[in-house]
């Protein structure tokens, strides 16, 4: 399937800014599933400087600063990407996931260091002992790794309510879990801290989701805006991407955009401003599939 | 040697200057035979007047958490520690020895991770290590060098022997002391230090600017370095001021620069002025708002970017902060024999780590016998001492270690060496370590002294400054006075 996305973010300023810094992770991946076959980026106003470069995780993060006055600022990245949906292993098939998280203790074998990068606290997830007990009904004794993971999946789904008015980027994960309401960023954030409170590799994929459904289809919850889904290490296969808003595996209705430990390894867009006064932000993203 | 030692005990411990009641080691002799030969009147005169002139001229440090005024004097004890030269070329040799594993350590590590692979240190440790810095794998550092200055922590154990304590590889302070020691001393005694074999320290700032200059772009002839302070509310701030002064470069506060094109800027009367290396006394987290902490408003945003690039060099560089690790400390002697297969020459003192489960209920089962340390935190807080602390402190601190074991490491409690201290009209043994600075430019320098921090505190074995430490002047001996200086060993 091949979509042509939009994604347009726009600062309002209530000041003027005297200079600007930003980094966008906004290039669609390429991996084993997904194509970009076209990539653009447009500002307004247009930066003084631009430059880029892959970070630590493979994104590439366009760094961009605006040195004259402004007091608004636009971005918007066009794209044209293919993706075909990810064979997954048989979820029966998979190893017990006491013997995946084992792998991840030392001694480590070199061929599981890159995700063993995953296993450990991030700047946005430390280990807290609830997170373990929210994990414990879904990682059962024996259970293979990915039947595990689908019931964590679909815990989340069902015990959660989606509500955008109930947490920010900065609301913690024990309040989350507390209150039982969150976005796919916290969805996604909980399913990883629940993981690595096991000492699974899990990893934060920001993305998006197509914006109207096939016909016949429902429309997904996270469409017009940036999505977040998680991605798990099964030994042998790889990276497993599932979505837990959306209470599925992947399929080629995400498309992948960054990689990283959590949201902040990957923010779509982050800056630093001088001056400015109140700001606000807008965001919109419009994923239209097109003939391939 | 006049009544000021008069009833001064050695002890048990293991003491700098005496052998025994009474029986002086002999690198000691020549300066007891001056300073030691006055009456104890006139030494607490020199003493008051030495005090006073600290005060006066401002070297001073802030202690942080403290709600009764914040900068203090370091109190200067007048005594100086003397390290005879055969001693001083083992501790040299082990201390260039340590950073340069340190160094491949760091450069693999923030690589191919080909020491975890070869399963000689743990992924767990290492990868759970909270400054190691992923974002940072892959980046090529100027000259693979991460630890430029390096301030680590000796003690003498009961029987004299040389142990390394901790490594400072983000930060080290306290530079600045050893140098205003020692003039300290060359007021209060004149002309005494040049008729005896010390070796003098004086050279730290040009050795330091030496250092950082190897680091610039290699087009750059003639490269502009700058002291990146977080301002004057740091405790260090002094230090900042004293080492930009004694390299005569300028001192600058994020604010002070700005980034063009991937290039550091500094704002100057004559306009923007390019800057190629950056001597940061600002941790990690505060660099660059870009990259980490997004609320600092001490750093530079897009520094990070100039420094992938290699427009401008950092140090020390980024994410050294894991080789700073307590419990990566213990790993240290394994490092060594990895990439240098040598025996470490100053050994480790014994570590048990939380987050091995043995050694875990091993540290939860003595705390009373044990220090125990928390893994990122320096200064001397974050710290129980176990035969000095009460059932609550202890109870505490259990509970802590059980709930986040990673994050503490315990050590029994080192007799440490003891070395007379001046106490209101005599001398007192008080418990000392050194902190000697290592510099890893072309090569690894080490400067002959360092400080030398003494437990104020009758009975105390901490010597953080922070917590009611001093420090004494500290001189390394030239065995024989050559006319010229030696030649320093080459890195290895």
């Amino acid at each position: 399937m091949n979509y042509r996305i939009t994604h347009r973010t726009t600062y309002a300023y209530s000041a003027p800014v005297g200079i600007s810094h930003h980094a966008a992770r906004l290039r669609p991946l390429e991996t084993v599933t997904q194509k970009c076959l076209d990539f653009r980026l447009n500002f307004d106003p247009q930066p003084d400087l631009l430059t880029l470069h892959a970070d630590a995780y493979g994104n590439e993060v366009a760094s961009f600063s605006i040195q004259r006055r402004h007091s608004r600022f636009e971005i918007i990245s066009s794209s044209l990407v293919s993706v075909i949906a990810a064979s997954r292993p048989e979820a029966p098939k998979t190893p017990p996931w006491e013997e995946v998280a084992e792998l991840f203790r030392d001694p480590v074998a070199a061929e599981f260091l890159d995700p063993c990068e995953f296993v450990f606290r991030s700047p946005l997830l430390v280990h807290e002992p609830p997170l373990r007990a929210f994990a414990l009904p879904s990682f059962t004794k024996g259970r293979p790794l990915l039947l595990a993971v689908a019931d964590l999946c679909s815990r989340i789904h069902r015990e959660f309510t989606f509500d955008p008015k109930a947490t920010n980027i900065s609301t913690p994960l024990t309040e989350v879990l507390e209150n039982k309401r969150g976005v796919c960023q916290d969805f996604a954030h909980l399913a990883i801290a629940t993981m690595r409170s096991m000492r699974l590799p899990a990893r934060y994929v920001s993305g998006y989701l197509r914006t109207r459904p096939p016909a016949g289809k429902p429309r997904l919850v996270g469409v017009d805006a940036s999505h977040a889904w998680v991605s798990c290490y099964v030994p042998g296969y790889g990276w497993t991407d599932f979505d837990p808003t959306n209470n599925c595996f992947t399929t080629e209705d995400h498309i992948t955009v960054a990689h990283g430990r959590d949201f902040s390894d990957v923010s779509p867009v982050r800056g630093i401003i001088t001056g400015g006064g109140k700001h606000t932000v807008g965001v919109g993203v419009d994923v239209e599939p097109v003939d391939g | 040697m006049s009544s000021l030692f008069r009833g001064y005990q050695p002890e048990s411990f293991f003491d700098e200057v005496f052998a025994g009641p009474g029986a002086t080691r002999p690198h000691y002799g020549a300066m007891l035979g001056n300073i030691g030969s006055l009456s104890p009147d006139d030494y607490s005169a020199l003493q008051r007047t030495v005090d006073a002139a600290f005060l006066r001229q401002g070297v001073t440090f802030t202690v942080y958490g403290d709600d009764k005024g914040t900068e203090r004097i370091f109190p200067f004890d007048l005594m100086p520690r003397i390290i005879p030269q055969r001693e001083w070329e083992m501790v040299e040799a082990g201390l260039i020895q340590r950073i340069t594993a340190l160094n491949l350590f760091l450069n693999d590590i923030y690589h191919g991770q080909k020491i975890i692979a070869d399963g000689v240190v743990p992924a767990d440790l290492v990868l759970s290590a909270s400054h190691y810095r992923p974002e940072f794998r892959g980046i090529k550092v100027p000259h693979g060098i991460y630890i430029h200055i390096c301030g680590t922590d000796l003690v003498r154990d009961g029987k004299g022997d040389y142990y390394v304590l901790e490594d400072n590889g983000r930060c080290p302070s306290g530079a600045s002391y050893m140098l205003e020691n020692r003039n300290a001393m060359k007021r209060a005694f004149p002309g005494l230090l040049h008729s005896l074999p010390v070796r003098p320290v004086d050279e730290y700032g040009t050795m330091l600017r030496e250092t950082l200059a190897h680091l610039a772009p290699p087009t750059v002839i003639d490269p502009v370095i700058v002291v990146l302070t977080p301002g004057i509310y740091n405790s260090a701030y002094f230090e900042h001021c004293y080492l930009a002064k004694q390299m005569g470069v300028p001192i600058v506060e994020g604010r002070d620069l700005i980034m063009r094109n991937d290039r550091v800027f500094m704002r100057t009367t004559k306009g923007l002025e390019q800057v190629h290396v950056i001597y940061r006394r600002i941790d990690d987290d505060f660099l660059d708002p870009q990259v980490f902490r997004k609320d600092s408003l001490l750093g530079v945003p897009g520094i990070i970017n100039a420094y992938r690039k290699g427009h401008v060099a950092l140090a020390n560089s980024i994410g050294t902060g894991v080789a700073d690790d307590k419990a990566v400390y213990a790993l240290v002697p394994k490092m060594i024999k990895y990439y240098l297969d040598q025996d470490p020459i100053l050994p480790n003192v014994t570590t048990y780590l939380g987050v091995d489960p043995k050694e875990c209920d091993y540290i939860l089962n003595n705390l009373e016998q044990l220090v125990v340390k928390a893994v990122n935190e320096s200064g001397g807080y974050g710290m129980l001492m176990g035969p000095s602390s009460t059932a609550k402190e202890r109870a505490d601190f259990a509970e802590r270690i059980k709930a986040n074991p990673r994050n503490y490491i315990a050590q029994p409690v080192l007799q440490l060496s003891r070395h007379p201290v001046f106490v209101d009209d005599h001398f007192e043994g008080r418990h000392i370590d050194l902190r000697p600075y290592v510099l890893y430019g072309d090569r690894v320098r080490v400067v002959p002294g360092g400080l030398t921090r003494v437990a104020l505190k009758k009975g105390s074995l901490v010597v953080n400054s922070s917590q009611g430490g001093g420090s004494k002047d500290t001189w390394v001996l030239w065995e024989d006075r050559p006319d010229m200086p030696a030649a320093t060993p080459p890195a290895a």
